[in-house]
C-alpha cells in the first residue's frame, strides 16, 4: 500500500464523511461488483471459533459477540464495503458543525425486526447506554458533553473539544441503535433475543452450540435487484472451537463457511477442490508487549536492540506460512498508516552493539506466553535466539493465558506475546490507548511508556479533519512510537477463512467481522 | 435398604460444603481476574470497577463465600460473569449430553471389557490372552483425542458411517451422533476393566466353591455368570465406579474434538476466564454426581452379593 496514494484516497473518504449529505444508493450500488444474477434463498452454515456470550452491544467486547451483533443490530454510521471507509447507516446523512463541536444526525426511515419504526427517542437511549461509565466502549465517548433530540429526524452531539475520529466512532458495534421500550423493560432478555433494526434476526440461540438467524422482513437497505437484503433466509452461526472438527466439517461439507484457517492448514485447504480461502487483510498486529518499567527494558537501546534482533522474516516464514506482512508500526495498518516509516532492518551486529552500550548487566529478560498457543511458541524461540545472539538472556514464560493476562494488567510482566486489533478504521482509538501515560487509563496500554510529545501530537491530530493534516501527524506519532522501541512489532497479521465455490459474496471487513447481508448461495 | 440410602444422602451434605469451599478458594485464588479477561484492556478503570460491584467481586474473600453458600442453599447457583446467564441454566443445558455420554462410554466400556476378560482368562497365557493384553495396553497408551481423531477421520469422513459432531435430535439420533464419542471414551477405560476383571476372574477360578461347582456337575456356563462373574464383578464393579468419576472431567477432551457442549468443556472455559460461579456451581454439580455413581456401586454390591446387603 504506497502513502501517497493511500493518504489521497482517505482524505477523500474522510470528507466525505464529514460533508453535509451521502448519496446511500448510488454507493451501494456500486459496492456490489455481482457479476452473476443474484440468487435469493437458502441456509448459509458457518463454523466459528467463538460464540456470543450476549447480545448486549454495550457490555461485550470479545468478537464472539460483536461478529454476531454486526449482523442483527445497526449503527448511525457503518463501516464500507472494505471497512477502511464509512457510508451512511441507520443516518441516512450526518453534518458537522463550522466549529467541530458538534455533529448533526439525520435519521432514516427504517424499522426495527418488529415492525416498529426507529425514532430519535432510540437513538438518543442507545447512545446515552453507550455513555454510561459500566458501558465496556464507554472511553471512545470521552470528549462527548452531550447528546440530545433536535426533532423527530434529528439527534445532535456536543463535544467538549475537536475530536476528528468521530464519525468512525460512530460506526462502532458497540454505538448500535436498539428498541428503546424493548431494552429498557429488559435488558436480560435483549442480551438473549435482540430487538434490531439490521440485515437478521436471531431465531433462536443455544448457548454453547448455535446461534440461528433468519432475515429481518423490515431491513431498510436494497439489493442488487431491487428488493430488500439480505439474500439469504437464514445462517447458523455454529460454535466449533476445535480448529481440526472445523477445517474437517468444511472438507465434509458439513459447514458452508470456515472462519479462522490456521495459518499452517490454509494452503492445504485452498487446494481442495470447490474451495475457496479468503486472506482477508484486517486491523491486526501481532507484537510483544514490553513493560517499559521492568529492568532492562527501561533503556531504550535494550528495546531497539530487540527490535533489531527480531528475525521478522524467519517468523513470517515459519509461523504465519508467509501469510503476515512485516511491520513500520506499532499499532495495526489502519487509514493513516504511513509507508514512509522505515522498518528497523534485521540487524544481529547492530544490536549487539546497542546492548553493550547501554551497558547490560545480564538481568533476563522474562518471555511470556499463554500455554497451549502453538503459534506463540514458536515465535518465542526464534525471538530468543535472536536476542541472545545479541547478547540478552532471554528465558520463556508459559502460562495459563488468563494468569499471563492479569501479570500484564498488574505490571509484573516483563514481555507478553500478543496481539491488539481495532474497531474502527481511524488510528485514535489504538494509539489514544496505547500511548495514554494517565494512570487513570491503561498506562500506555500497559506498556508504562511515556512520551509528551505524542501526547501532544494526538491531541492535534483530533483538532482537524482535513485528512492530509492527520495523516502528517500519524506518520509522526508512528516514527516516534516505533523508533522509541515501543515494542517488537511482529507481524500484521490477516484473517484466514474458508468457504465452499457455491457461496457469493463473502467478505471479511478490515474491521475484522464479516458482511452477511450480501451472501448469496448459488444453487 | 431406604434407610441406607438416607443416610448416604445425608452424608453428602458435609462433602459438599467442603468441595464448595475447596472449589470457591482455588478459582479465587488462582492469579486472573474475570473482569480482566473479559474486557482485555480497552473498559476504563471506572468500568471495570462498576463490573465488579456489580458481580460483588469488590467485596472480602470470606463475604463472598458466604454469600455464595447462603444463595446455593436456596438453589440460587448466580449468575455466569462471562456468559451473562444464569448458571443454573447452563449446567442444565450440558447435563443431559455428559450424562448420556457417560451413561453410553459406560455400557460400551462394560459390553467390550466383559468378553474380552472372559476369553483372556479362559485361555490364560495362550494367544488369545496375550492379544487381548497388549491391545489393551495400546488402547490405555494412546491418547483419548488421538483416538477420537482417528475415528472421526476413518468412520466419520471416509466411511461415512457416523456424523463427526454435535448430539443429534431423538433417541436413535443421539445413538447415533454419540457413538464415535462414547467409543472413544470406552477405548480408553476398558483396558482398565479387562485387566481388573481378568485378574479378579483368575483369583474365584482358584476358589474352592468352583471347585465344588464343578464336582457338582454344573455347567461350564452355569458356572462362569452364575458364580464366576458374580464374585469377579464386585472389586471391578468398585474400578468402574472410580473411573466413572474420571470420566466426567476426561470428557472434556472428546467433548472438544467431537463438538459436544457438555459439562466437561463448559468447565475448561469457565476456569479459563475465571468465571467464578460457573466454575463453583459445576463443582457441586460433579461431586453430587460422583457420590451418586458411588452409591449405585455400593447398591450393586448388595444387589449382587448378599452378605453385604445383609450386614
Amino acid at each position: 500500500m504506497q502513502t501517497g496514494s493511500w493518504s489521497w484516497a482517505c482524505g477523500r473518504r474522510a470528507l466525505m464523511a464529514s460533508l453535509v449529505t451521502v448519496v446511500a444508493a448510488g454507493i451501494l450500488a456500486a459496492d456490489r461488483a455481482a457479476a452473476q444474477e443474484v440468487k435469493r434463498g437458502g441456509t448459509l452454515v458457518i463454523a466459528r471459533p467463538e460464540e456470543p456470550l450476549s447480545w448486549n452491544p454495550y457490555t461485550q467486547g470479545d468478537n464472539g459477540s460483536i461478529y454476531a451483533i454486526e449482523q442483527v443490530c445497526d449503527s448511525l454510521v457503518e463501516a464500507d464495503a472494505t471497512g477502511r471507509g464509512l457510508r451512511p447507516g441507520l443516518a441516512e446523512s450526518w453534518e458537522m458543525a463550522a466549529d467541530g463541536l458538534s455533529y448533526t444526525f439525520k435519521l432514516r426511515d427504517a424499522k426495527f425486526s418488529d415492525g416498529s419504526p426507529v425514532t430519535v427517542d432510540d437513538v438518543v437511549f442507545s447512545w446515552g447506554k453507550l455513555n454510561d461509565p459500566s458501558a465496556a466502549y464507554q472511553f471512545l465517548l470521552q470528549p462527548v458533553k452531550s447528546i440530545e433530540k433536535v426533532d423527530d429526524k434529528h439527534m445532535r452531539v456536543t463535544l467538549n473539544e475537536l475530536y476528528a475520529p468521530f464519525p468512525s466512532v460512530a460506526s462502532v458495534f458497540a454505538a448500535a441503535i436498539v428498541k428503546k421500550a424493548a431494552f429498557e423493560a429488559n435488558p436480560d432478555e435483549f442480551a438473549n433475543k435482540p430487538v434490531c433494526s439490521g440485515p437478521f434476526m436471531v431465531e433462536s440461540y443455544e448457548r454453547g452450540t448455535k446461534v440461528v438467524l433468519v432475515r429481518n422482513p423490515h431491513y431498510w437497505e436494497m439489493g442488487a435487484d431491487g428488493q430488500a437484503l439480505p439474500y439469504l433466509d437464514k445462517v447458523e452461526l455454529l460454535y466449533v472451537p476445535d480448529t481440526n472438527a472445523r477445517v474437517l466439517g468444511l472438507q465434509n461439507g458439513d459447514y458452508d463457511v470456515s472462519a479462522i484457517i490456521p495459518y499452517n492448514q490454509a494452503k492445504a485447504v485452498s487446494e481442495t477442490p470447490d474451495m475457496g480461502l479468503e486472506v482477508a487483510e484486517i486491523f491486526r498486529l501481532d507484537y510483544v508487549y514490553l513493560n517499559h518499567k521492568q529492568k532492562p527494558l527501561d533503556d531504550e537501546r535494550i528495546r531497539l536492540a530487540m527490535n533489531h534482533a527480531a528475525n521478522l522474516q524467519a517468523i513470517n516464514k515459519a509461523v504465519f506460512f508467509d501469510y503476515g506482512q512485516i511491520p513500520n508500526s506499532i499499532n495495526p495498518k489502519m487509514n493513516f498508516w504511513s509507508g514512509d516509516v522505515a522498518p528497523l532492518a534485521f540487524d544481529i551486529e547492530k544490536a549487539k552493539s546497542l546492548v553493550a552500550e547501554a551497558g547490560y548487566d545480564g538481568t533476563p529478560i522474562k518471555l511470556r506466553i499463554d500455554t497451549g498457543n502453538a503459534p506463540a511458541k514458536q515465535v518465542a524461540t526464534i525471538l530468543q535466539q535472536g536476542w541472545q545472539e545479541a547478547g540478552l538472556k532471554v528465558e520463556i514464560e508459559e502460562l495459563d493465558g488468563g494468569t499471563a493476562w492479569n501479570s500484564v494488567v498488574d505490571g509484573s510482566y516483563m514481555a507478553y506475546v500478543s496481539y491488539i486489533t481495532s474497531d474502527i478504521n481511524d488510528d485514535d482509538e489504538l494509539l489514544a490507548l496505547q500511548t495514554d501515560p494517565t494512570e487513570a487509563g491503561t498506562q500506555g496500554f500497559f506498556s508504562r511508556y511515556k512520551n509528551d510529545e505524542v501526547t501532544a501530537l494526538l491531541t492535534q491530530s483530533r483538532a482537524t479533519t482535513d485528512a492530509a493534516k492527520r495523516g502528517e501527524v500519524f506518520k509522526q506519532i508512528q516514527d516516534i512510537t516505533y523508533n522509541d522501541g515501543y515494542s517488537v512489532p511482529l507481524a500484521y497479521t490477516p484473517s484466514i477463512n474458508a468457504y465452499h465455490n457455491k457461496v457469493k459474496g463473502w467478505r471479511t471487513l478490515a474491521t475484522g467481522w464479516w458482511w452477511l447481508k450480501d451472501v448469496w448461495i448459488d444453487q | 435398604m431406604l434407610q441406607f440410602i438416607a443416610g448416604r444422602l445425608a452424608q453428602m451434605i458435609p462433602v459438599l460444603f467442603g468441595v464448595s469451599l475447596i472449589a470457591f478458594l482455588s478459582v479465587h485464588l488462582v492469579p486472573g481476574d474475570p473482569i480482566q479477561i473479559m474486557t482485555l484492556g480497552r473498559a476504563t478503570p471506572e468500568t471495570i470497577a462498576a463490573m465488579h460491584a456489580e458481580y460483588g467481586l469488590d467485596q472480602p474473600l470470606w463475604q463472598q463465600y458466604l454469600t455464595f453458600i447462603g444463595n446455593a442453599l436456596q438453589g440460587d447457583l448466580g449468575r455466569s460473569i462471562v456468559q451473562k446467564t444464569d448458571v443454573a441454566k447452563l449446567i442444565g443445558d450440558g447435563i443431559g449430553v455428559s450424562l448420556y455420554l457417560l451413561a453410553y462410554s459406560a455400557v460400551l466400556s462394560v459390553l467390550i471389557a466383559v468378553p474380552l476378560a472372559m476369553w483372556a482368562a479362559a485361555r490364560r497365557d495362550s494367544a488369545p490372552d496375550h492379544v487381548v493384553r497388549l491391545a489393551s495396553m495400546v488402547g490405555l497408551a494412546m491418547p483419548p483425542f488421538w483416538i477420537g481423531l482417528l475415528l472421526m477421520v476413518v468412520f466419520g469422513l471416509t466411511l461415512r458411517w457416523f456424523p463427526i459432531r454435535g448430539f443429534g435430535e431423538g433417541f436413535f439420533g443421539h445413538l447415533h451422533h454419540m457413538f464415535l464419542p462414547a467409543l472413544t471414551m470406552a477405548l480408553f477405560l476398558a483396558p482398565i476393566l479387562i485387566q481388573s476383571l481378568r485378574s479378579s476372574i483368575l483369583d474365584v477360578l482358584e476358589a474352592d466353591y468352583i471347585e465344588v461347582a464343578r464336582s457338582k456337575g454344573l455347567s461350564p456356563r452355569r458356572i462362569m455368570f452364575k458364580h464366576i462373574l458374580r464374585n469377579a464383578a464386585i472389586p471391578v464393579i468398585t474400578v468402574l465406579a472410580v473411573n466413572i468419576g474420571w470420566l466426567l472431567s476426561g470428557a472434556v477432551i472428546v467433548e472438544t474434538v467431537f463438538t459436544i457442549h457438555g459439562l466437561g468443556s463448559q468447565l475448561v472455559r469457565s476456569v479459563g476466564f475465571r468465571d467464578y460461579f460457573t466454575v463453583q456451581g459445576l463443582a457441586l454439580v460433579f461431586s453430587v454426581l460422583v457420590m451418586l455413581v458411588n452409591l449405585a456401586a455400593d447398591l450393586a454390591y448388595m444387589a449382587i452379593d448378599r452378605r453385604v446387603a445383609r450386614a
